[in-house]
């Protein structure tokens, strides 16, 4: 029984398809990246699995239980934060929490635990007394995340959770995802930041115009499209250290953007980057910084989502 | 595991009167209550008057201003109640958890009763107990108007409920709700006095019987006539005008009948509505 089952989902607003036929199955324990330009149909999707919209065909399930029928059941094990929630402005995040606990039968004793532990995660635990209705988008997405984890559930659906965080937030939220990745936990997150789920997810999800365009890991999406590094040196390359670049094996390309800087491509994932590393520091070559200029997922990204629709 | 429905009903009741209690909604309708009975209280003596020398004139008089606090609580408690959750994005947070919609108006329901009750009963100790002090006697009916009142209320709140789960915006329904039973059913009382048919049907003309059931006896339905000059003065024009007075179990049928039907179909509705 797989944790989120997908099967020949539909939704439809009239004529319009937000959703087309979509099929998809997460495994236990893996972290699922759901990339989509503007209305391709990843919070749709979301809103079906959480109760939030109904599908207009097809069957979801999560933990085996049927979300579209049975979606008190289905959603007892599911921690869900969908766009950016608002909270009742007169209650404190300790009563937010507090609510939900009791909705899903936590004991006064749990909650009270689990509230402490997930405030100090989302570090609003400073504010814990303090009612909802002043505070800042980042706070509440805070809150959000805080109370879909408090029940520690089997199975993670995030809508962009780093959507109104500031950067130190959003690096937070990373590492809180990076943090329950190494635990059993399944999770489902859409978002808009590539790098995010690159560095975050084990299998990435693209849908566009309601169609699925891809699904699988990470490294096989990699594997087999070029990544380009920025190289900036501290002195000018020598002619037969271009030479020596340029012959390294794993690189395709190799150019030459300013006195002290190039541009070297490549096919392959990590270990290929490292070796590229390696390669160029073998040739001399004095590198000061050696930034990927883009994820390979966004050239995946690219290829399946036409121009002007992000 | 989730428990059942009614534990989760009663949660989503008390955070919800938790809300009203911090709300500035709930102050008011107790501000306007207290009010509204010193006025009746404070200003006979004040301006040299004196209060009804029958008791129960002065407890109709006093509870005159009930209809309009009921109108009030519904609006107040019920009119955005469902509709704020999709229009505020707290649905977000309250929605994907094990609860089922209905379980959410339920709760939502009992929390808007219980303190629009409380108003209700508010009003009326106030009522009772000045008539006790005034005049040392309590009116017969008293407690029957309080429960035709409760009818009426839970009535006006169950379609105010409906509005919420139709509405798009907040706004809407709570003008919708107000104006409705505060300008548009008693403007349709009104016409059925000067076009002669009987208003049975609206809600607002059955809550007449909470203050009809002081009367001794209770009154029945009147057309008056009355002549007047006619056109350019030539000749003798009449002019009649009815009096309908609601009968108490057609009025608690059709108020039971609007609860009901609205309950059911804000629950419905509510259920299927999308974010």
């Amino acid at each position: 029984m797989e944790p989120i089952a997908i099967e020949h989902l539909s939704k439809k607003y009239g004529e319009y398809v937000a959703v087309n036929d979509l099929s998809l199955t997460v495994e236990r324990g893996v972290c699922v990246g759901y990339l989509g330009p503007n209305g391709a149909g990843k919070t749709t999707t979301i809103k079906v699995l959480t109760n939030l919209l109904r599908a207009s065909s097809g069957k979801a399930y999560l933990n085996g239980v049927d979300v579209i029928h049975h979606p008190k059941a289905a959603l007892d094990g599911v921690g869900a934060v969908v766009e950016t929630p608002e909270f009742y402005p007169q209650l404190t995040p300790e009563e937010c929490l507090s609510y939900v606990g009791t909705i899903r039968g936590m004991s006064g004793e749990a909650i009270a635990d689990r509230s402490h532990a997930v405030l100090e995660q989302v570090k609003l635990l400073e504010v814990a007394d303090k009612r909802t209705g002043k505070f800042s988008k980042g706070m509440k997405q805070r809150l959000a995340i805080a109370q879909a984890l408090l029940h520690e559930p089997s199975i993670l659906i995030l809508d962009e959770p780093t959507s109104g965080l500031d950067p130190r937030g959003m690096v937070e939220v990373r590492e809180i995802i990076k943090g329950l990745i190494k635990t059993d936990i399944t999770i489902l997150m859409s978002s808009h930041l590539l790098y995010e789920v690159q560095e975050v997810c084990d299998k990435v999800a693209i849908i566009d115009r309601g169609v699925l365009q891809t699904y699988d890991s990470v490294a096989n999406l990699s594997a087999g499209h070029d990544v380009t590094v920025t190289i900036n040196t501290l002195e000018p390359i020598t002619p037969p250290e271009f030479r020596a670049i340029n012959a390294l094996h794993d690189i395709t390309s190799v150019k030459r953007t300013e006195t002290l800087a190039l541009k070297v491509s490549f096919t392959g994932g990590p270990e290929a980057q490292f070796r590229v590393l390696r390669g160029i520091l073998n040739t001399g070559v004095k590198v000061v910084s050696y930034m990927p200029q883009r994820a390979a997922i966004e050239d995946v990204y690219l290829q399946l989502v036409p121009e002007g629709e992000a | 595991m989730a428990p059942n429905s009614v534990r989760q009903i009663a949660t989503v009741a008390k955070y919800e009167l938790l809300k009203y209690l911090r709300g500035r909604r709930l102050l008011a309708i107790v501000l306007l209550t207290i009010i509204i009975s010193a006025i009746f209280l404070i200003v006979p003596p004040a301006i040299g008057a004196q209060y009804p020398k029958d008791p129960t004139q002065f407890t109709v008089n006093v509870l005159s201003f009930l209809g309009i606090l009921s109108i009030l609580s519904a609006t107040f408690f019920g009119a955005d109640a469902i509709v704020s959750e999709y229009e505020s994005k707290t649905g977000y947070f309250l929605f994907p958890n094990p609860i089922r919609k209905t379980a959410i108006f339920v709760g939502k329901f009992i929390a808007s009763a219980l303190v629009s009750v409380g108003a209700i009963a508010l009003y009326y100790v106030i009522a009772v107990v000045s008539v006790r002090v005034i005049d040392g006697s309590i009116p017969a009916n008293t407690g029957l108007s309080f429960a035709y009142s409760l009818v009426y209320l839970f009535a006006i709140l169950a379609i105010a409920y409906l509005f919420s789960a139709i509405m798009r915006s907040s706004v809407y329904s709570l003008v919708l709700t107000f104006f409705t039973f505060f300008l548009i059913l008693p403007i349709i009382d009104a016409v059925g006095s000067v076009a002669k048919f009987k208003p049975w049907f609206s809600i607002t003309f059955a809550n007449g019987i909470s203050q009809y059931i002081f009367d001794n006896p209770y009154p029945t339905d009147k057309i008056f006539t009355t002549a007047a000059p006619g056109a350019s003065g030539v000749g003798v024009q009449t002019y009649s005008l009815a009096q309908y007075y609601p009968e108490v179990r057609l009025s608690l049928i059709v108020m039971a009948v609007y609860f009901i039907v609205a309950f059911v179909l804000s629950i419905f509705l509510a259920q299927r509505r999308e974010m």
